[in-house]
């Protein structure tokens, strides 16, 4: 069995909000234990609130957690500081939503890939690091490399620069990436390429990725295995297929259920109310408990943990 | 009976120095009790042809039709303020972001009621809030929301909000603009189905615009595509999805993931839109297809009838096998 690349135990993050003076937390990341195997595309799913960014932007070291430890490869990256620390940030990348926020305006496309390269030590020479960056283009089927590599960002559709971000984190010969609904503002006709891009990579390089995402299909199409967050808390681990075919959790049925399909002959809804809530100092109990149609007296009072279910799949309820 | 027909209908951005031919040649009949969704990525002139429909195109935008039929009028060329009186009365629109629509700093009732008075100035506000909680319950809305702000809202209420608001005046004929875009998806399901009962129970007509096609399929009878300004494939929603006329119809439904276990091969479509400043002399799709031939590139396919759809493509019979 492959190892495992990162592992998260008991992560915590809030945010402090005031209301009417009172001060209060937004529990957006909740005690979430996980861990991701060697060369496994790791699906976080879930709707807006749900703590999605936040976990991945706590994971790559943008926020700092609260309390809980985070351990890629086997050395602990939790409650430390890393912004200097150039050599963990090349092991671990980030591939954002917006490629046109991720790219200076006004630096050529070469200038936006080179130094990164050039100040993580790739290659010293100018001449066969942009050789390095033509050979992954052209292999990535963006061509004309050398055509491309003299835009500026604004010259490039955001499938191609989106490609081109997720070339540039990998030129850096990552460990973990780290990618936040990185395709979820492109078009479907040019989203196929970016995913496909992401998969051959992925297997190539064999690194591990934590895939964000809002969209139940992409994340079925791209990751091993999903995890569904809500409101901050871990509702289903389990693999694309089993989560599609055989969701366990009422939450997860739900998502399956709602998601827009072509391939579903008839609507066949499996009904929740309300909508989604921010965590701002929940009630004791599941989380999901105030929209759950399975929901019972026990689900007030005590939080289900997550139990194995077999077939490496884990659910956080007391009664499927 | 047609409720709608739009013949012919050429919109125009002017930049600079540039003219961009947003849409083009675009002709479509709506019938009575039709649901019609309107596909396109971005950059096909989807809502270019909404915002044309109802006349609030950009200053720069300037729209050309050789008639659009909505009732039996032609409603082209009338004046501005001919088409300010049927505005809402007789076609709404809904808009995607339903946030920036609403004024933040008036509570939800002034706002509609604001709405009701452009149109009937005599209406008291005993009337408008009596019309007003009528609809508010038709989309499971609690009356209290008409005292709130439009902060206080969820995105989900907000649009029902704007559906509710769209409906006042019982148009046969309402625009939604991508309407669900910005919500999650069990928001997403949820207003869906709601629509779908508002559809039934007012016996509205509606245009679905949209990018996904999973949101037609579920909703939709009727299907136009989109592409780079023109109408490539028209008809029953489960005919062009499920066997597809068009080369791109055909690419776009194997680019969609849908609900599709790892690795199913997602196809994508290689290459970018064409320059709308100078559209092609052939197709408009030729760049990108893998069905092209020379002869594509030499003269632009006309709207061919199929009996139950009507396909822009050569090749159209050919591709599907």
């Amino acid at each position: 069995m492959a190892r495992n690349i990162l592992e998260v135990k008991n992560l915590v993050k809030y945010f402090p909000v005031r209301k009417f003076g009172k001060k209060q937390f937004v529990k957006a990341v909740d005690n979430l234990s996980f861990s991701i195997r060697d060369g496994e595309i790791f699906g976080v799913l879930g709707e807006s609130g749900c703590g999605k960014s936040t976990l991945g932007r706590v994971i790559n070291r943008l926020e700092q957690e609260q309390s809980g430890t985070i351990e890629l490869l086997g050395e602990t990256i939790s409650g430390k500081e890393y912004r200097k620390d150039r050599e963990f940030r090349r092991k671990m990348q980030m591939v954002f939503q917006n490629p046109y926020d991720s790219f200076d305006p006004r630096v050529m496309i070469y200038k936006s890939i080179d130094l990164p390269m050039k100040i993580n030590g790739i290659d010293s020479s100018p001449e066969n690091r942009l050789a390095k960056m033509i050979e992954t283009m052209n292999h990535a089927k963006l061509t004309p490399a050398e055509g491309l590599l003299t835009r500026y960002p604004h010259e490039l559709s955001g499938g191609q620069l989106q490609r081109i971000s997720i070339l540039r984190s990998v030129l850096l010969n990552p460990k973990f990436i780290v990618a936040d609904e990185c395709v979820s503002m492109l078009d479907v006709s040019v989203r196929a390429g970016v995913l496909n891009l992401l998969l051959s990579t992925q297997k190539e390089l064999g690194s591990a990725m934590l895939f964000i995402t809002h969209d139940i299909s992409v994340a079925t199409y791209i990751c091993g295995r999903i995890m569904v967050l809500y409101a901050g808390k871990i509702m289903e681990i389990a693999s694309g297929e089993d989560i599609l075919r055989s969701p366990l959790h009422p939450y997860s049925r739900a998502l399956v259920s709602y998601s827009p399909t072509i391939t579903r002959e008839e609507k066949q809804r499996y009904r929740i109310s309300g909508e989604v809530v921010t965590p701002i100092d929940p009630p004791p109990g599941c989380r999901f408990a105030s929209r759950c149609p399975i929901v019972q007296k026990k689900c007030a009072v005590e939080e289900p943990t997550l139990r194995p279910m077999g077939n490496n799949r884990q659910v956080a309820c007391h009664y499927v | 009976m047609g409720l709608l027909r739009i013949l012919d209908v050429n919109i125009n951005y002017r930049l600079k120095s540039k003219v961009v031919k947003a849409v083009r040649n675009f002709s479509l009949d709506v019938n009575e009790g039709d649901i019609i969704g309107i596909i396109g990525e971005s950059g096909s002139g989807k809502s270019t042809l909404a915002h044309g429909l109802m006349r609030i195109l950009p200053k720069n935008g300037n729209m050309e039709a050789a008639e659009i039929v909505l009732n039996g009028r032609d409603i082209s060329k009338i004046s501005d303020a001919e088409f300010d009186e049927l505005r809402w009365v007789e076609m709404s629109i809904v808009f995607q972001k339903a946030m920036s629509v609403l004024s933040p700093v008036h509570k939800i009732f002034d706002q509609m009621y604001d709405t009701i008075l452009a149109h009937r100035p005599e209406t008291r506000k005993e009337e408008a809030k009596e019309k007003l909680l009528g609809l508010l319950s038709v989309v499971n809305l609690p009356s209290e929301i008409l005292k709130m702000y439009p902060h206080e809202l969820s995105g989900g209420m907000m649009q029902r909000i704007m559906i509710c608001l769209s409906l006042i005046f019982n148009p046969r004929l309402v625009i939604l603009d991508e309407v669900t875009t910005a919500l999650d998806v069990i928001t997403q399901g949820q207003l869906l189905d709601e629509i779908d009962r508002l559809v039934k129970e007012f016996g509205l007509t509606v245009m679905m615009i949209t990018h996904d096609i999973g949101v037609v399929n579920e909703l939709c009878t009727k299907i136009a595509i989109l592409y780079a300004g023109e109408l490539l494939e028209l008809g029953n929603v489960k005919d062009v999805i499920f066997s597809p006329f068009s080369p791109y119809t055909k690419a776009l439904v194997e680019s969609h993931p849908d609900l599709n276990p790892h690795g199913s091969g997602l196809k994508g479509i290689p290459g970018t839109l064409p320059d709308l400043v100078n559209p092609p002399e052939g197709c408009v799709f030729y760049d990108r297809c893998i069905y092209r031939e020379d002869r594509c590139m030499e003269r632009k396919p006309d709207l061919v009838d199929f009996g139950k759809r009507k396909v822009k493509c050569l090749r159209a019979g050919e591709i599907n096998g």
